[in-house]
């Protein structure tokens, strides 16, 4: 790309003033705008009805592909797609320093840190809508939701942005495609441009989520259960689209970060070598590349079934298919938010205890016996409703699974064993999150159980399970990725005082909130109620309290990393003393990463005094040139 | 002592006094039913042993993973100012004994708790759905609206069960099987064939739930054990389970389980106001 730009020398004071109409964003809103009103106005033209609202149903969609394509060229995709199929040159890129972030780019590290700031400004943003569930659940009849198809719109808008933006998002669009390319000595990423591209899908999304309600109630949850849906308001149009975006978006990054994994390893990274955490991305990425197709299907045809109407799933139909194809998807989806987190501990674990990592081919085995399983074990989220000939095989393999997954945990604690262990903030978060996702792991027991799970289904317990293996899991985990590798983004680091302090705060405030959950499942609380009976208001007075306490707690740790990759202290290059690729180049990482491609010559998890460094010198490789 | 011998002693100490706690849990309410706070009919009590079975399970290993990170952060900790720098000096990738053992008692403790307590309980659910195990069961026809609970009675031809408020309302004698068919569908709109939804007809008190799908008939036997109440105990109330549209929290109804007698003078009152 490079290359030919050079071909065509332009004056620069003359390239810029013909290349920069408008900012990207505010050009990628103006036509988005424009290709909504334009589509819809012709759809209500090709459809009209003289009793049909300014924004019908079948307007409401057609209008939103035709934005999501002004949206998408508007930001870039004109002059880095379109016009280079025409045979034109390539632009390049004229944003630096924080502009860069708000436009087009091809840069993986950019991109990374794009995923990263929409994934966090998401996560506060249903934060704050889960934030009002909690003021709501204070008091056992209505509050701030006056009506409860409010509260279950908010409670669907928070399962939404917080499961398809932040938790299959942040360790993979954001840290996999920052990190990978580094952690496996890549220049670049093999499909840039689409990657480019696929990071503005996520705005679309959300900001598609967020507004649902504008067309219509919808009141299903974040699972968007049939009929249900199909006799909702029209918002459910929002969802499925809100979701088709923001599923397209973490399907084009584990098309691309598994392409990179496969073909740009340098030389030396062979399988055996590859790190932990690339492992994990690309475990995640095949389950993405399986199950994210499978869902969008199931959603496309939810859509025509919602503006035809199809009946596929209401009672002429079957009101148990939509279910099935969502738990086919949904049950992988959670294996697809942990997996990384448990990719991440023994990425970090041998770092900061100064021991070679315990078992590796089980820690590696284990992710890869997790990925196959996960999609055999999608019923147990339908005991209450299956055959009962389908429940021992379904709670068979939901048992098995924790096989595998205790696997991360085996080289864990064998890595800790007789360690030197440094517990700075990122080892401290990293031991949080085994804990945490020991308790949400155990719960599970309970839930596979059929018997008790005919108790605790759709009750409070189940919302507690599943925050302590997300939250628990993966967000303390991806917050252990983001102290651990602030050097490496910025070349400053943290305060370990206030780190420690927002990791304890967040610790105790969490476990106080969600252990709450499970005694009120145990007392009948059952889920998606925005009132209930009264000799439950006390708990839940409390557990609201102790949830502000843990949303100003994420907020503490948001200050405190933004403090330190803006204002924080200069720090050394490889500060951890860690081994992988990611840390054998400057801080931050220069545009193409390496100077001189790294040689991989040993692993990266074998420590001790006398083990030789896991990469050759520049030195001894000679100078390979760049081959962009 | 040893790292290893130490941590054992913990291990265990923990591990009994956890259990302890867990006994004066699970005997909290009669019949071991202390997790569910209570269980009021013979399906609930499978599932609250179960529980209860696997809090003894779960327990031991808690304690082992949860201990394993306390005690490393605690004995394995090596301060910032600490002489000892560099590498730690035990440095092993393997240990086959260790990662035999948990391989092998991973698989085991899974076979273990699917054979029991789910096959084993499942079994004792699924015999008690049997015909023949509910002799003279009462019939309860339950139909799950948007959003209202009806309850008939075809033995004793009432249609719709209310209480004096006009709510609708669900009387059991205690001790004597019920059959209730279960089905999804608006009585009052029969023409709409949109508007029936997924719910889930669930008692917390009995300790089980089993949804409601449109299209279909389902069926559920349980036999109340305990005469209660819902203004005895919230615990004690039909509330539907899944998430059915903006009615979904207030879809509940009053349950009374009550003697032999007070069932019939309750019918006899029914029949009597013509529901």
């Amino acid at each position: 790309m490079a290359q030919r730009q050079a071909q065509v020398p332009s004056p620069p004071e003359l390239r810029a003033k013909a290349r920069r109409p408008m900012v990207p964003v505010f050009r990628a809103v103006l036509w988005a705008t424009i290709g909504f009103v334009v589509i819809n106005a012709m759809a209500a033209w090709l459809d009209p009805s003289p009793n049909s609202p300014y924004l019908p149903a079948v307007g409401a969609v057609a209008g939103w592909f035709g934005g999501l394509i002004g949206w998408l060229l508007g930001i870039g995709g004109y002059e880095h797609v379109i016009r280079p199929m025409f045979g034109h040159p390539a632009p390049v890129s004229h944003s630096t320093g924080w502009r860069q972030y708000f436009d087009f780019s091809t840069n993986h590290k950019v991109i990374g840190t794009q995923y990263l700031i929409f994934s966090t400004a998401t996560f506060f943003w249903a934060g704050l809508i889960a934030m009002a569930m909690r003021f709501q659940l204070m008091s056992w009849r209505p509050t701030i939701f006056q009506y409860p198809q409010n509260y279950l719109n908010a409670v669907g808008i928070h399962g939404t942005l917080m499961m398809f933006t932040v938790a299959t998002v942040a360790m993979i669009g954001g840290l996999g495609n920052y990190m990978v390319p580094l952690m496996i000595g890549a220049r670049e990423t093999v499909f840039p441009k689409a990657s480019g591209l696929s990071i503005w899908l996520v705005p679309i999304g959300v900001m598609t989520v967020t507004m649902s309600p504008l067309l219509g109630n919808w009141t299903t949850g974040w699972r968007g259960y049939e009929p249900l849906a199909a006799s909702d308001g029209n918002g459910m149009l929002f969802y499925y689209l809100g979701v088709f975006a923001l599923t397209t978006s973490s399907l084009i990054v584990s098309l691309n970060l598994t392409t990179t994994i496969i073909f740009k390893r340098t030389k030396g990274m062979t399988w055996n070598r590859l790190p932990i955490f690339v492992w994990g991305i690309l475990t995640v990425s095949l389950l993405n590349i399986i199950w994210l197709p499978e869902i969008q299907a199931a959603f496309i045809i939810s859509l025509l079934d919602k503006l035809i109407p199809f009946n596929f799933f209401n009672a002429l139909g079957q009101p148990l298919g939509y279910a099935e194809l969502f738990w086919l998807f949904g049950h992988p989806e959670v294996y697809i938010v942990v997996v990384p987190a448990l990719a991440m501990w023994n990425e970090l674990l041998p770092v900061f205890t100064r021991k070679s990592l315990f078992a590796r081919p089980m820690a590696v085995l284990g992710l890869v016996f997790v990925m196959m399983l996960s999609g055999m074990v999608w019923a147990h989220h339908m005991f209450t409703n299956m055959r009962f000939s389908e429940m021992l095989p379904f709670s068979f393999f939901t048992e098995m699974i924790s096989i595998p997954t205790g696997f991360a945990y085996l080289a864990a604690i064998g890595t800790l064993w007789k360690s030197r262990l440094r517990l700075t903030t990122p080892a401290l978060l990293v031991l949080m999150s085994m804990f945490n996702f020991l308790i949400g792991g155990l719960t599970g027991l309970f839930l596979a159980d059929v018997p008790a799970n005919l108790q605790l289904h759709d009750t409070f317990f189940v919302v507690g399970h599943f925050h302590y293996t997300i939250i628990g899991g993966m967000v303390f985990s991806w917050m252990a990725a983001m102290y651990y590798w602030l050097p490496k983004f910025t070349g400053r680091t943290y305060s370990e005082f206030w780190g420690k302090l927002g990791a304890i705060w967040v610790f105790i405030t969490f476990n106080l909130t969600f252990s709450n959950f499970f005694i009120l499942g145990l007392r009948g609380m059952n889920r998606w109620v925005s009132s209930y009976p009264h000799y439950l208001m006390s708990e839940n007075f409390w557990t609201s309290i102790y949830a502000f306490l843990l949303g100003a707690g994420f907020l503490l740790n948001l200050v405190h990393i933004l403090w330190a990759w803006n204002a924080g202290p200069k720090v050394k290059e490889n500060p951890w003393e860690a081994k992988t690729l990611e840390w054998h180049t400057s801080s931050p990482p220069p545009a193409k990463n390496f100077d001189v491609l790294p040689e991989v010559v040993g692993s990266f998890y074998v420590y001790g005094d006398q083990v030789p460094e896991p990469v050759a010198a520049a030195s001894q490789i000679g100078g390979r040139a760049p081959s962009v | 002592m040893s790292d290893v011998v130490i941590f054992g002693i913990l291990w265990i100490v923990f591990s009994v006094l956890g259990e302890l706690g867990a006994k004066a849990w699970v005997d909290s309410a009669p019949q071991g039913s202390g997790p569910y706070f209570g269980v009021a009919s013979n399906v609930g009590l499978v599932g609250v042993h179960a529980f209860d079975f696997l809090v003894w399970v779960a327990l031991p290993i808690f304690v082992f993973v949860a201990l394993m990170i306390v005690f490393s952060m605690v004995r394995f900790h090596v301060r910032k100012d600490s002489p000892a720098t560099g590498d730690a000096p035990a440095q092993f990738r393997n240990n086959k004994a260790f990662v035999g053992i948990w391989v092998v008692a991973s698989i085991l403790i899974n076979v273990l708790i699917w054979l029991h307590p789910n096959a084993s309980g499942l079994e004792t659910v699924f015999a008690a759905q049997a015909p023949q195990n509910n002799p003279n069961a009462l019939v309860v026809d339950v139909t799950a609206r948007q959003w209202e609970w009806i309850f008939s009675y075809p033995q004793y031809h009432i249609t719709q069960s209310l209480n004096a408020a006009g709510q609708d309302v669900l009387y059991l004698p205690v001790n004597r099987p019920v059959k209730f068919v279960l089905r999804s569908y608006d009585p009052f709109h029969a023409y709409d064939y949109q508007i029936a939804v997924i719910h889930g007809f669930w008692i917390p008190a009995f300790g089980i739930k089993l949804d409601v799908v449109p299209g279909e008939t389902r069926q559920l036997y349980l036999t109340p054990t305990k005469l209660t109440s819902t203004e005895q105990n919230p615990m004690t109330r039909v509330q539907c389970s899944e998430v059915c549209g903006p009615g979904h929290p207030y879809m509940e109804a009053n349950v009374h389980v009550v003697t032999a007698a007070q069932f019939a003078a309750w019918v006899k009152g029914q029949q009597a106001a013509g529901n």
